[in-house]
């Protein structure tokens, strides 16, 4: 099979996920959609280690499902924590950061 | 044995950090004495005609041609030795009044210390760029945190006023230093080594603007006319002990670069840029003698005072003589000696008339026969009085700008005397004239007098014979000035 | 010992007394400071005349001698060395300043008995000493003006010695700028000789002088001595650096007579006569020097006349003497000139002595006006006036008579237009009668003042309240300025020495220097000048005797004159000062010299001060600081904006900045 399907439904994944950044307010949400930017990319990179026919882009994959696992603890970990103190999960509503 | 003394004051500041307060005064003492110990070991042990001499050369950053690269010579070591010196009153005299954050305070200061040495010690060009901006952090914090505010201006904006400058200047310091390595590799490979740059030779096109880079930088930090909009500010707010050190030695880098950076790698432009040059230097003169005898602040009249004298300084330099240059550096040294005990005899003042302002003072002698002489010496060092090491530099400054341009040197005279009044009348508005009410003519204490007496005894010293400091420079200096000379020709 | 050693040990003696009476101000009783630093001065005139014994022993054309401790400084080129020059010139200062100074010191050890700073006193006093002989007994040109700093400082510092009279700490800084504007002058002097000479030593620099300018008045030699002589005028007193002199008399009447009378005003005659050799190369600056003192001579005489503080008389009358002085080291009486330097160190010492003297009995008042019937009140002080304004006028047997005259032969004898020197020398001599026996007829006869009266009653002087001469304001008495138990008058032995030597010689002074007998000073000072040709001309004996005639004749004119018209007539002064009101006013404010230095150097750089503070620094430094300043602050605002916070807005950022950049990697790759 071409690798194009591969890539196609990659950035596919990896444009419904952006999306879902961009628009959703609930920060569990927006964990969600960014797992599935990262798969989009993971997809990506098993197709090429597969076209290349070497095991770079499977050891890089590794590496993002490591990360993200541990991504998904701490964000999820940080929701619970604002929920616990009756924060709104509203991702909009937090900007101490403003310069 | 360089990076021991380059690293001393900051290890030291760490430990002073870390200890309990009560000991940090102690940690920090002992560093400024340990660094004045081995600083006196390296200029005792250096050689006049020797060149570059105890030289470290590390690899640092290999891809770009970075070393880490320490070195003293003729021009430096002096320079570096009156850092050692002027720190440890610093420290003895915020130690004997005690300041809040202690701990901080001295690491601050220290850290000062550490990258003012760098800064005199980098023989490789990013490193002397690297210390030369490291220096104004901690001075940053050491203004803003300990400083206090004044009528119309607060610590933190007027060292604002500061940072925004110096960082402007060592902006484009970093781009000019980039600039020469980039330059004069010529897609070979880079490197920074000063000698080596000065060696490879700039094309002038070249040279003509990455002066005015590095001049920019260098006049800033003096500060020279017009560029000391910062000065007034920043003087009025700092902590007078770090506020001595400030105006003693990192004035002084900027003069120090003129020689180490701007003469040897930028020949041709030097030669170009000369009379610009020395135009400058005659304006801060003028400008500083002028402002500084309206001025009713004691901090302001010394550090206007400064400005007058890095205009001698830098005017020595550009004369492009080699009695002139000697003057300079010479006068660098005395000037560093002469501003940390003026400040802190500034502090004193202060301490008994509750007061910086001249205006109301008087008749501080009255029973204080000591201070009074100690402030009189200094004063007249001040000025410069013929018999003083200052007077030396001074004559051979002027002579250095005969040399090159007699009008020049005839207008910078009149700075001489501008000198003597602005000095003369700081004395005798505090010490002569009336006591008036409320103000406490007290003796200086020992404790106090034994942070400034050494000095003032290292001026009277040098005012026996200033061949100690001129036999040690003469060789490196020459060698600086005969670079230019060449090109001239 | 050679005659370098004995020099370095004159330099040493007053040194060693004025630091060791400073560093032991503590502990040292006050009398025992007074009796170190007189011990000191007197130790430096026995070595200086142990170094004129051993330099006479040479034969004259080897009698000077060079030593040098270290080398001061050395850089490209420009050597200083640490060294001295003796030969008979500058022992000769050497003894003048020396002995003139053991004098004064003996004088002031009961002078100032009763002042709070005695130890500070001598001690200043000491380092003045020093300074003064290491200014004559210098090397080099650096040397020099080392020594005609440290003087300039030791004058400053005594003039300011009563520190809590805001008049003195005034006057004090007036002579100091006034004299580092002369110091200036030195050094562009020292820096152009270095240039055109190659060298910094005087034996060298005379000796390559004639061989670069080789022709008479080549500007760079011109440009030399006028350098020299701002330097020396400055010092002097001469116009137009003159007005400091009169300010200086705020210090205590002993400095008055040392410094400001005796010693370091001369300090410039000695630096033309050391410069000689230049000098004769540039003859157009050998006349400024005479013109600058013929002016100087006639202004301060008409001064002298009209003003009535009685230390300010002496004070012009100083002024006009050194005019004196400067023509005749202008046209090249050099002898001439330094004999009458000797005999006014000693006739106007003793006169500054005597009037302090009569100003103690007075409780500090120096108003002339004010004094009358001081012959009965204090009889020998009386005296020695008598005697100072007699020698001071030239009458005839007197020191002063020798001297003056001396140099206004010397005058009329190099001719042509010289003859202008010899005719304002005697207009000034005239006047010097005058001023010098107006002080003697208005303060000794008549009826005793009220002060003068108490003191024959009792014979205590008046404990008036310490006021400040210059303004009547009251004195704060607890540091450093003469207190109740100040009654020092001519009882004071220490006073009565110092005077009476000094009256002694200045009565006898002269006659080292009769013209065709003794001409001890001539012979003296002769290995010195032997270069020049000058030096060499004399006019004859039986000239000399006819210029020493007129010079008699003028001076009892004079006195007689100044009889008429305070003792016969006493209404013509008034009478005389109402016709010719404006020439008093112009006399009496001192042909308004403050003034005129006032409006055309202070004023002005004050106006730049005032500028530079007001206008410049606002707007033009700060604007350029603010603007710099607002320049970042905007840009920083404008970045601001972009931190909204919004975490999705930053993700939207970074996707359009990701796409943006992909987007353009991927055209380039077409």
């Amino acid at each position: 099979m071409a690798i194009e399907w591969y890539l196609v439904l990659s950035a596919m994944l990896f444009s419904i996920g952006l999306a879902g950044v961009l628009i959703r307010r609930n920060p569990v949400v927006i964990l969600l959609c960014l797992e599935l930017m990262l798969s989009g990319g993971a997809l990506a990179m098993l197709a090429f280690s597969r076209l290349h026919g070497d095991g770079d882009g499977q050891v890089f994959v590794l590496m993002v499902l490591v990360v993200a696992a541990s991504e998904v603890v701490v964000g999820l970990g940080l929701v619970v924590a604002m929920f616990r103190r009756r924060i709104p999960l509203d991702v909009d509503e937090m900007k101490e950061l403003r310069g | 044995m360089l990076s021991a003394i380059l690293w001393t004051p900051l290890v030291f500041g760490l430990i002073s950090l870390l200890v309990p307060r009560r000991f940090a005064a102690w940690a920090a003492g002992a560093g400024t004495v340990v660094t004045l110990i081995l600083a006196t070991i390296v200029a005792i042990g250096f050689d006049p005609s020797g060149g570059l001499q105890y030289v470290v050369d590390v690899t640092w950053i290999p891809g770009l041609g970075i070393n880490y690269s320490l070195g003293i010579d003729g021009i430096s070591v002096f320079l570096v030795l009156l850092t050692a010196i002027a720190w440890v009153p610093a420290v003895a005299f915020t130690a004997s009044r005690g300041t809040d954050r202690a701990g901080l305070f001295y690491f601050m200061l220290l850290v000062g210390q550490t990258a003012t040495l760098g800064a005199f010690l980098a023989q490789d060009l990013l490193l002397f760029v690297l210390f030369f901006d490291l220096m104004i952090v901690p001075f940053y914090f050491l203004f803003g945190i300990w400083g206090s505010d004044r009528d119309g201006v607060t610590a933190s904006s007027a060292t604002v006023k500061m940072i925004v400058f110096t960082l402007i200047g060592s902006l484009l310091m970093l781009v000019g230093a980039v600039a020469v390595g980039v330059i004069s590799a010529d897609g070979g490979q880079l490197t920074f080594n000063m000698a080596d740059l000065a060696e490879a030779g700039l094309p002038s096109g070249s040279q003509n603007w990455i002066f005015w880079f590095f001049a920019a930088a260098f006049l800033l930090k003096m500060p020279a006319f017009p560029l000391l909009g910062w000065m007034p500010d920043a003087y009025r707010v700092a902590p007078l002990p770090a506020l001595a050190v400030f105006s003693a030695v990192l004035s002084k880098v900027g003069a120090y670069g003129f020689l180490r950076v701007v003469l040897p790698i930028m020949p041709d432009a030097t030669e170009l840029f000369q009379t610009t040059m020395l135009i400058i230097a005659l304006a801060s003169i003028i400008y500083g003698s002028v402002m500084a005898f309206t001025k009713l602040d004691l901090r302001l009249i010394l550090g206007f005072s400064s400005v007058a004298q890095l205009g001698f300084i830098t005017l020595g330099i550009f004369a492009l003589d080699s009695t002139g240059a000697n003057g300079a550096l010479l006068q660098m040294i005395n000037h560093g000696l002469v501003v940390v005990p003026a400040f802190l005899i500034v502090a004193l003042i202060a301490e008994r008339t509750g007061s910086e302002e001249i205006g109301p003072m008087g008749g501080l002698a009255k029973n204080a026969p000591v201070f009074a002489v100690i402030f009189l010496i200094v004063t007249m060092a001040t000025l410069a009085i013929p018999g003083s090491a200052n007077f030396i530099g001074e004559f051979y400054i002027l002579n250095g700008v005969f040399n090159t341009d007699v009008a020049i040197a005839i207008i910078a005279s009149s700075g001489v005397a501008l000198a003597a009044f602005y000095a003369l009348r700081m004395f005798q508005r505090t010490m002569h004239n009336p006591l008036p009410e409320g103000a406490d003519s007290r003796e200086i204490s020992l404790r106090d007098g034994l942070m400034i007496v050494p000095i003032v005894l290292i001026m009277i010293v040098l005012a026996f014979c200033p061949q100690i400091i001129l036999g040690d420079t003469a060789d490196s200096v020459d060698a600086t000035v005969a670079i230019s000379k060449e090109a001239a020709q | 010992m050679n005659a370098a050693s004995w020099g370095w040990l004159v330099l040493l003696f007053p040194l060693l007394g004025s630091v060791l009476i400073g560093a032991t101000f503590r502990v040292l009783p006050a009398r025992t400071a007074g009796l170190i630093g007189i011990g000191a001065i007197v130790a430096a005139f026995v070595c200086g005349i142990a170094a004129v014994v051993s330099l006479q022993g040479e034969p004259a054309e080897s009698r000077h001698v060079t030593d040098s401790l270290w080398q001061y400084a050395s850089v490209g080129g420009l050597s200083i060395d640490l060294g001295i020059y003796v030969d008979p010139l500058s022992l000769f200062m050497v003894l003048v300043v020396t002995g003139v100074s053991s004098l004064i010191h003996i004088y002031s050890y009961s002078y100032m008995k009763s002042d709070a700073g005695y130890h500070r006193f001598f001690s200043y006093l000491n380092f003045f000493v020093f300074s003064m002989l290491l200014l004559v007994l210098a090397g080099n040109y650096v040397l020099l003006i080392v020594g005609w700093a440290f003087v300039g400082f030791a004058s400053y510092a005594l003039i300011s010695f009563w520190y809590r009279r805001e008049t003195a700490t005034r006057a004090g800084m007036k002579a100091f700028v006034i004299n580092v504007v002369g110091d200036i002058g030195l050094v562009l002097a020292a820096i152009l000789i270095f240039r055109e000479l190659g060298v910094i030593d005087y034996g060298a620099v005379f000796e390559k002088a004639p061989e670069v300018f080789t022709t008479t008045n080549e500007w760079t030699a011109v440009a030399i001595c006028l350098l020299l002589l701002v330097g020396a005028f400055a010092k002097s007193a001469q116009m137009p650096f003159h007005t400091w002199l009169a300010d200086a008399m705020e210090g205590p009447t002993p400095v008055s007579s040392l410094i400001h009378a005796a010693t370091m005003v001369t300090a410039g005659v000695y630096l033309v006569g050391r410069s000689y050799p230049l000098f004769e190369l540039a003859p157009a600056a050998a006349d400024v020097a005479a013109i600058v003192g013929l002016v100087t001579l006639l202004v301060a005489g008409t001064i002298a006349i009209v003003v009535t503080d009685l230390k300010r008389i002496i004070a012009y009358s100083t002024m006009s003497q050194i005019g004196y002085m400067f023509v005749a080291v202008g046209i090249g009486a050099y002898s001439a000139g330094f004999f009458h330097l000797m005999t006014h160190a000693f006739f106007k010492a003793l006169l500054f002595m005597a009037a302090g003297s009569v100003i103690a009995a007075m409780a500090n008042i120096q108003n002339i006006d004010r004094m009358k019937g001081f012959y009965r009140a204090m009889p020998f002080t009386a005296a020695m006036l008598i005697i100072g304004a007699l020698a001071l006028s030239g009458f005839p047997g007197t020191s002063g008579w020798f001297s003056k005259d001396e140099i206004i032969d010397f005058a009329s004898f190099r001719g042509g237009w010289y003859e202008i020197f010899a005719i304002g020398g005697y207009i000034g001599a005239f006047m010097t009668a005058i001023y010098s026996f107006r002080i003697i007829f208005r303060i000794l006869p008549g009826p005793p003042c009220e002060e003068a009266a108490h003191l024959i009653e009792t014979g205590h002087v008046v404990h008036g309240e310490p006021v400040n001469p210059a303004t009547g304001e009251k004195e704060d008495v607890e540091v450093g300025y003469p207190g109740e138990d100040h009654h020092i008058a001519e009882q004071a032995t220490g006073m009565k020495i110092g005077m009476s030597v000094l009256g002694f010689l200045a009565l006898v002074g002269g006659l080292v220097q009769i013209p065709g007998v003794t001409e001890v000073i001539t012979h003296f000072l002769e290995p010195t000048f032997e270069d020049s040709p000058l030096a060499a001309m004399h006019p004859s004996v039986s000239e000399a005797w006819k210029g020493l005639a007129k010079g008699a004749v003028i001076s009892v004119v004079g006195i007689a004159f100044t009889w008429w018209l305070y003792i016969g007539r006493p209404s013509v002064p008034e009478t005389l000062r109402r016709t010719f009101r404006p020439v008093y006013t112009l006399f009496v404010n001192k042909w308004y010299g403050d003034q005129i230095i006032d409006f055309l150097i202070v004023r002005p750089v004050k106006g730049l001060g005032r500028f530079a503070d007001r206008v410049f620094e606002p707007f033009v430094i700060n604007g350029l600081t603010g603007g710099t300043i607002a320049i970042v602050r905007s840009a920083g605002g404008a970045v601001r904006d972009l931190q909204s916070g919004m975490l999705r807005s930053y993700a939207l950022l970074m996707a359009v900045g990701t796409v943006a950049i992909l987007l353009y990697l991927l055209i380039r790759s077409l």
